[in-house]
C-alpha cells in the first residue's frame, strides 16, 4: 500500500541497500529538516517462497528447509516445525530429548541478543560495544559448534526427538562459557545503562505506551519493554519449560533503554534456565519412531524466538509431503510499531528505532502484490516474461 | 636557486608527496590504534595507501544533474587547501617554509576551505543523503569553529603574534598546557570535530546516511577527498600539539607528541557514542564556547 | 569513569592483550569433533537402499542401482550440494555413512573435486559410459 505523502516532501529512502539495514527492506521517511513527519514500510526483498518450497518436498527434508528461514532463530524455526508435526503424528519426544532441545533454544537466544546488542550499538555508533559483544558471542557459537557441529543451522533437531546427546567435558564446556557471558552480561549492563552518551541516544526515544503496543499487536521484548505480559514460555509453555519454568521480565518505560534492560534480563534468565536444565537433566532415549506418512490434520504451534512470537500452522492431508505449511515471524508485528513511533523523531533516531524491535527480514518477508500506479490494476509476470523484461531492460541500458 | 629549492618544497618535502604519505601513515595509525583497542588485528601499514591506488583506479561516475566542473574540481581544491595550510605550520618538526604575520587565520581559513568543500560538493549532487550529510557538514563547522578558534588564538595572545612559527618558538619555552588547560581540552575536542571524528561524525554517519556529502563520489574525486583529510590530520595535530605541547624543535619531539595527541584522540573515539547532529551543536554552543571563554577571562586577568 | 568512559576497563585492557581474531590461514585451530564435514561412505556396509538420497534436502546424494541382486550399484555425492547437515548418517540403517570433522576446507577452482562416486571401479566407469555426454546415469531415488 502506497503512502499518501504530500506532493513536494523530502523522502529519505532508508533501503532496500543501506548500511544501517544487514537485510533488505525499503523504509521511506519523509523529513522535514531533521524531523521525520511520515514514514512507510515495504517488504518482499527476500522472499524466497519457502512454504511453497516445503509442499514439494517430504517431511524430513522439510525440516533442514525451515531451519533455513532465518540464520540467527533457526533452531527454534526447525523446533516449532518438529513440535508442530509431532503434534500431528500424536507422539511425544522423549523428556530428555525436550531438555536438550530447550537448551539449545536458550543458547541461540543468547547468541541472538549479543548479536542485537552489537548491531545496536552499531548503529549508535558505539562500535566499540559492537566489537565487544561480538567477540563474546564467539565464545557462544564455539560452543554450540561443540555441541552440534555448526555455528549456525545447528541441525539440532530430529523428527521425533534431537540428534545429540551431551557428555561429561561438553556439559562442563557449558557450564565454564556461562559463567564468563555472565560477567561480561553483568558489564555491558553496567555500559548500557550508565554511559551517559549511550543513553542520550536511547533514553526517551522511541516511547511506546502498553495500550499502543496492544493495538498494534507488538510481541516479544518489544512488547514486554511496554509492559505487556506476552511471553510463550510463560503463558502456554511447550516442551521442557513446564518442567523449567521461565519469568517474564517486564519493563515500564517503553523506550530504546527499556528494550536494552528487557534484553539483558532475558539473557541473565536464560543463563539461569541452562544451568537448572544442566543440573536436572532427565535420563532417557533422544528419539522416538515417527512413522513416515504423517496422519491427515492440522496442527498449531506457538514458540517464543528471541525477538517474540512464532507461529506455525501445518496441514497434512496423509501423505509423505505436507498439505500446507503457515509460518508467521515475529518482526512482521513489530515494524508497525517502528513507522508509528518514527514519527516526531529526529532523522537519526530512525535507525535506532528499526534496530530496537531487532529485525531480522528473512524471517518476515512476504510475497508482494504489485499493482500499476496508473490505474491501481495488479499484474503479475509469467517466468518467460520476467526473463525476457530482464533482456530488454539490459539491452536498453548498454544501449 | 630558489626556484628550485621552492619546487622541491612544494612537490617533495616537506609539502607534496611526503606530506601526502606522511597523512597516510597517520591515517594507519588512527586506524591500527583503534582496532587494537577494540581487540581486533586492525590493517596493515599500507592500507591506505593500497586504498587511495586502488581509488585512484577506478571509474569516477559523474551523477546525472550535477555541476560537472564543481564535481571534479571540489575535490582538487580541497586538497589544495590543506596542502597550502601544511606550508606554514612546522611540519616534522623543521620550522615552517614560508610564514608572515597573521597566517594563523590563513592557516584555519584553509583548513575550513577543506570542510567547505566537502558541504558544496555534498550540496551539488542532487542525492538526498549527499544533502542531508552536506546540512550537517555545514552545521557542525559553524558549532565548532568558533570555540575551536579562541582555543588556538589564546596561545596567540600570550605568545603576542598572530604568527604560526612565533608562536611555535614561544611555546618550546612554555608547556601552555600547564596554565591554559581548558583551552587545551577545547582544541583537542575542536579538532575531533573538525576532522570529524566520531563521536563528532555526524555528517558522514554511514549507519543513518550511508557516506554522507561524499555519497556519490568514487574513484579519483574520492581519492583525493581523502587525501586531503589525511593531510588535514596531519596539519590540525601538529597545530594543537605545537601550540600546547610545548613545540616541536625536532622531528623526534614532533613525532612523538604528535603520536601522543593521536593516541588521546583514539582513546576518546573508543570510548564515545556518535552525538546526533542537535546534540553535537548543543554541546559545542553551551559547553565548549563557555570553556574558552572562561579560559580567556582567566589569560586575560591573570 | 563510570559517566563517559564505561568500556574504559575493556580498551585499556586490550592494549596488553593479543587480538581475538583467529589468524586464520596463519593459524588453524582444530575443529570439534562433532563438526559436519565432508560424508564418506562405507561400501562395504551400504546396501544401495536409498533412504539417504530420499531424506537428503538437497539433492546430494544419487544410488544408481545397476544390478539389484548382484549387489551392484554406484552412489555419487555431490559435495556442492550437500548442505552438511547430517541427515542422511541417521537415515541410513546400516551405519555407512559418517562425517568426517577435520575435512571441512572444500573450496575448489574447478568443479571435478566436487562430485565423487563411490563403488567399485568396473560399476563406477559403467555408469560414466552409460549415457552418450558421460554423465551419470539417471538414479532410481534422487
Amino acid at each position: 500500500m502506497e503512502p499518501n505523502f504530500p506532493a513536494r516532501s523530502f523522502t529519505i529512502p532508508i533501503g532496500p541497500q543501506h548500511p544501517a539495514l544487514k537485510e533488505p527492506g525499503l523504509f521511506k521517511f519523509v523529513v522535514d529538516g531533521e524531523i521525520i513527519t511520515g514514514a512507510s514500510v515495504r517488504l518482499g526483498y527476500a522472499h524466497r517462497g519457502i512454504e511453497k518450497a516445503a509442499e514439494e518436498r517430504n517431511w524430513v527434508q522439510n525440516l533442514y528447509l525451515i531451519e533455513r528461514v532465518c540464520g540467527i532463530c533457526s533452531h527454534i524455526h526447525a523446533f516449532a516445525y518438529s513440535l508442530a508435526v509431532e503434534q500431528l503424528a500424536n507422539v511425544q519426544a522423549p523428556p530428555r530429548a525436550q531438555a536438550i532441545r530447550t537448551l539449545v533454544a536458550e543458547l541461540e537466544r543468547i547468541h541472538s541478543h549479543f548479536l542485537w546488542m552489537g548491531v545496536s550499538a552499531h548503529e549508535a555508533g558505539f562500535d566499540t560495544l559492537f566489537m565487544y559483544a561480538w567477540r563474546d558471542r564467539e565464545k557462544v557459537m564455539d560452543l554450540l559448534e561443540e555441541l552440534t557441529g555448526n555455528r549456525v543451522n545447528y541441525s539440532a533437531n530430529l523428527l521425533g526427538g534431537v540428534k545429540f546427546d551431551l557428555n561429561a567435558a561438553q556439559v562442563q564446556s557449558i557450564r565454564s562459557t556461562l559463567d564468563f557471558l555472565e560477567e561480561r552480561t553483568r558489564h555491558y549492563q553496567d555500559v548500557v545503562t550508565h554511559d551517559e552518551m549511550f543513553l542520550q541516544r536511547t533514553r526517551g526515544i522511541g516511547v511506546m505506551t502498553r495500550s499502543q503496543a496492544e493495538v498494534m499487536g507488538a510481541v516479544g521484548p518489544t512488547a514486554r519493554a511496554s509492559n505487556v505480559p506476552r511471553d510463550m514460555r510463560t503463558i502456554a509453555p511447550y516442551s521442557a519449560y513446564s518442567q523449567f519454568p521461565v519469568q517474564m521480565i517486564l519493563d515500564t518505560r517503553g523506550d530504546l533503554e527499556a528494550r536494552f534492560e528487557v534484553r539483558l534480563e532475558e539473557l541473565f534468565e536464560s543463563i539461569r534456565l541452562i544451568r537448572e536444565i544442566l543440573k536436572a537433566m532427565p535420563e532417557g532415549e533422544l528419539t522416538v519412531r515417527m512413522p513416515r506418512r504423517i496422519p491427515a490434520g492440522e496442527a498449531v504451534v506457538r514458540l517464543e524466538a528471541p525477538r517474540g512470537e512464532v507461529f506455525y500452522f501445518i496441514k497434512s492431508n496423509g501423505t509423505d509431503k505436507p498439505e500446507r505449511l503457515k509460518i508467521r515471524t515475529p518482526t512482521i508485528c513489530n515494524l508497525n510499531s517502528v513507522v508509528r513511533l518514527a514519527i516526531g523523531h529526529q532523522l537519526a533516531d530512525a535507525p535506532m528505532i528499526l534496530a530496537g524491535i531487532d529485525p531480522c527480514f528473512s524471517c518476515n518477508d512476504r510475497m508482494v502484490q504489485v499493482s500499476k500506479a496508473s490505474d491501481g490494476s495488479e499484474y503479475s509476470m509469467s517466468w518467460k516474461e520476467l526473463r525476457q523484461h530482464g533482456i530488454d531492460y539490459y539491452k536498453r541500458l548498454s544501449k | 636557486m630558489k626556484p628550485f629549492i621552492s619546487i622541491i618544497i612544494l612537490w617533495l618535502f616537506p609539502s607534496g608527496i611526503f606530506l601526502l604519505l606522511f597523512g597516510l601513515f597517520y591515517q594507519w595509525f588512527d586506524r591500527k590504534l583503534l582496532a587494537l583497542l577494540q581487540n581486533r588485528v586492525g590493517p596493515r601499514w599500507f592500507q591506505p595507501l593500497a586504498d587511495t591506488i586502488k581509488l585512484l583506479s577506478k571509474e569516477e561516475v559523474i551523477p546525472d544533474g550535477v555541476n560537472s566542473y564543481l564535481f571534479i574540481g571540489l575535490p582538487l581544491v580541497a586538497l589544495a587547501g590543506a596542502l597550502t595550510a601544511a606550508l606554514y605550520v612546522p611540519i616534522a618538526g623543521l620550522a615552517p617554509t614560508y610564514g608572515f604575520p597573521g597566517d594563523l587565520i590563513v592557516v584555519l581559513y584553509l583548513l575550513s576551505l577543506l570542510t567547505l568543500c566537502t558541504g558544496l560538493a555534498g550540496t551539488n549532487t542532487l542525492d538526498r543523503f549527499s544533502m542531508i550529510g552536506a546540512t550537517r557538514t555545514l552545521t557542525q563547522l559553524f558549532s565548532y569553529e568558533a570555540p575551536f578558534l579562541l582555543a588556538l588564538l589564546g596561545p596567540a595572545l600570550v605568545a603576542g603574534s598572530w604568527q604560526v612559527g612565533t608562536i611555535a618558538s614561544y611555546a618550546q619555552n612554555h608547556w601552555l598546557i600547564l596554565t591554559q588547560p581548558l583551552g587545551f581540552i577545547v582544541a583537542l575536542v575542536g579538532l575531533m570535530g573538525k576532522l570529524e571524528m566520531p563521536p563528532f561524525d555526524a555528517p558522514e554517519a554511514h549507519t543513518e546516511i550511508v557516506a554522507g556529502a561524499l555519497t556519490e563520489y568514487s574513484g579519483r574525486g574520492l581519492a583525493i577527498f581523502n587525501l586531503g583529510r589525511a593531510v588535514e590530520l596531519v596539519v590540525g595535530l601538529t597545530l594543537v600539539s605545537a601550540f600546547y605541547l610545548g613545540g616541536v624543535s625536532n622531528p623526534l619531539w614532533f613525532l612523538g607528541k604528535t603520536f601522543a595527541l593521536l593516541f588521546i584522540m583514539v582513546g576518546l573515539q573508543a570510548l564515545l557514542t556518535r552525538l546526533r547532529i542537535d546534540q553535537t551543536v548543543g554541546l559545542w554552543w553551551r559547553y565548549g564556547t563557555l570553556l574558552v571563554l572562561v579560559q580567556w577571562f582567566v589569560m586575560i586577568l591573570v | 569513569m563510570n559517566v563517559f568512559g564505561t568500556m574504559f576497563s575493556d580498551i585499556s585492557a586490550s592494549l596488553f592483550r593479543r587480538p581475538a581474531t583467529q589468524q586464520y590461514p596463519r593459524k588453524r585451530t582444530d575443529a570439534p569433533l562433532k563438526l559436519r564435514g565432508m560424508l564418506h561412505i562405507k561400501l562395504e556396509a551400504c546396501t544401495g537402499c536409498g533412504l539417504c538420497a530420499m531424506d537428503c534436502p538437497a539433492d546430494a546424494i544419487q544410488v544408481i542401482m545397476l544390478d539389484r541382486k548382484a549387489k551392484r550399484f554406484v552412489v555419487n555425492y555431490y559435495v556442492d550440494r550437500c548442505t552438511f547437515c547430517g541427515q542422511c548418517t541417521l537415515s541410513c540403517h546400516q551405519g555407512a555413512l559418517s562425517m568426517a570433522s577435520d575435512e571441512w576446507e572444500l573450496a575448489s577452482l574447478n568443479k571435478t573435486p566436487f562430485l565423487i562416486h563411490f563403488g567399485k571401479a568396473s560399476d563406477v566407469e559403467q555408469t560414466l559410459a552409460g549415457t552418450p555426454k558421460g554423465e551419470p546415469a539417471k538414479s532410481e531415488h534422487s
